[in-house]
């Protein structure tokens, strides 16, 4: 729970997406869940209604469906830079299942840990960064103490 | 008699709290009783950090600024006190960012303060019948 002890990154898009067009960062959601336990009602509705809706919107994204025995159903989301997210849906309703879904498909890839700065610019200077000559000319000599002005 | 259950699940338990030591110098990182001392001195230190980071980081900003001005001829207090009076409303952290990364603007600022102090100066001094300043006229929004 400290800062060093946990993992961190600073602010970044995915090769600065937006700046030219937008590519949706979810490359693959595939949706488990059983055909018959009530865990996965949610699930079942949420792919009677929801599931093609979404698909037709979301063109870059391939929407995997796979009915198999399972306890707990799971949506996982793989993205364009490897990351891989689940998440469980025991239990919900299919708009939260859909909420979930959007929720992902804004979502770019990277880990979701400390943020470190809540900005991030590539170019931070705009007028020159100061150095010690900005308002000083190298001419007029280095720095010296006063008393030795006062001495001479 | 010996044969009660004594608690499954002591290995998680200390696995949860020896991953917190995992980046520790010597013992502390392996052994469990070294480590629960050290991890909670840690955790201790985070949280005093939380509040030293907002007094350290505003420190240094001061000095930054301070460091910029008197190169310019003028003084920290000067300098902020008359941008407070003039309504400018920026902050220690975007003041030093400007120092650093825009010396120009934060030089624009400073002469702004400058003649801030003087028209400051001529109305204190002032016998009152001369016009008031430009940069002492506040600005009321309705």
């Amino acid at each position: 729970m400290t800062a060093r002890g946990t993992s961190s990154r600073f602010l970044q898009s995915v090769l600065q997406n937006g700046v030219g067009r937008y590519v949706c960062q979810l490359k693959r959601i595939s949706l488990i869940f059983s055909k018959n336990a009530q865990s996965s009602l949610g699930a079942r509705n949420f792919i009677e209604e929801g599931v093609v809706d979404y698909a037709k919107k979301n063109p870059g994204t391939v929407v995997y469906i796979s009915p198999e025995p399972c306890r707990i159903p799971r949506l996982v989301a793989e993205y364009l830079n490897g990351n891989v997210r689940e998440e469980k849906i025991t239990g919900k309703t299919s708009q939260e299942i859909s909420d979930l879904v959007t929720k992902l498909t804004n979502q770019s890839g990277l880990d979701i840990i400390r943020i470190r700065k809540p900005y991030h610019t590539d170019s931070p200077s705009i007028q020159g960064q100061w150095h010690p000559f900005t308002n000083r000319l190298p001419s007029v000599g280095p720095i010296r103490p006063p008393g030795k002005e006062a001495s001479t | 008699r010996g044969l009660r259950n004594r608690g499954p699940d002591r290995y998680w338990k200390v696995q949860e709290l020896l991953k917190n030591a995992r980046h520790f110098r010597g013992r502390k990182n392996r052994c469990y009783s070294l480590a629960v001392r050290a991890v909670r001195r840690a955790f201790v230190y985070a949280t005093k950090g939380r509040q030293l980071k907002r007094r350290t980081m505003r420190t240094l900003w001061i000095s930054r600024i301070a460091a910029a001005t008197r190169e310019l001829g003028l003084k920290y207090p000067v300098l902020v006190d008359n941008l407070v009076k003039s309504s400018v409303q920026l902050n220690r952290k975007v003041l030093s960012d400007l120092a650093i990364n825009e010396p120009r603007t934060f030089q624009s600022l400073a002469k702004l303060a400058q003649a801030r102090q003087q028209e400051g100066f001529r109305a204190a001094l002032g016998s009152g019948s001369e016009p008031p300043g430009v940069l002492s006229r506040v600005v009321l929004l309705q």
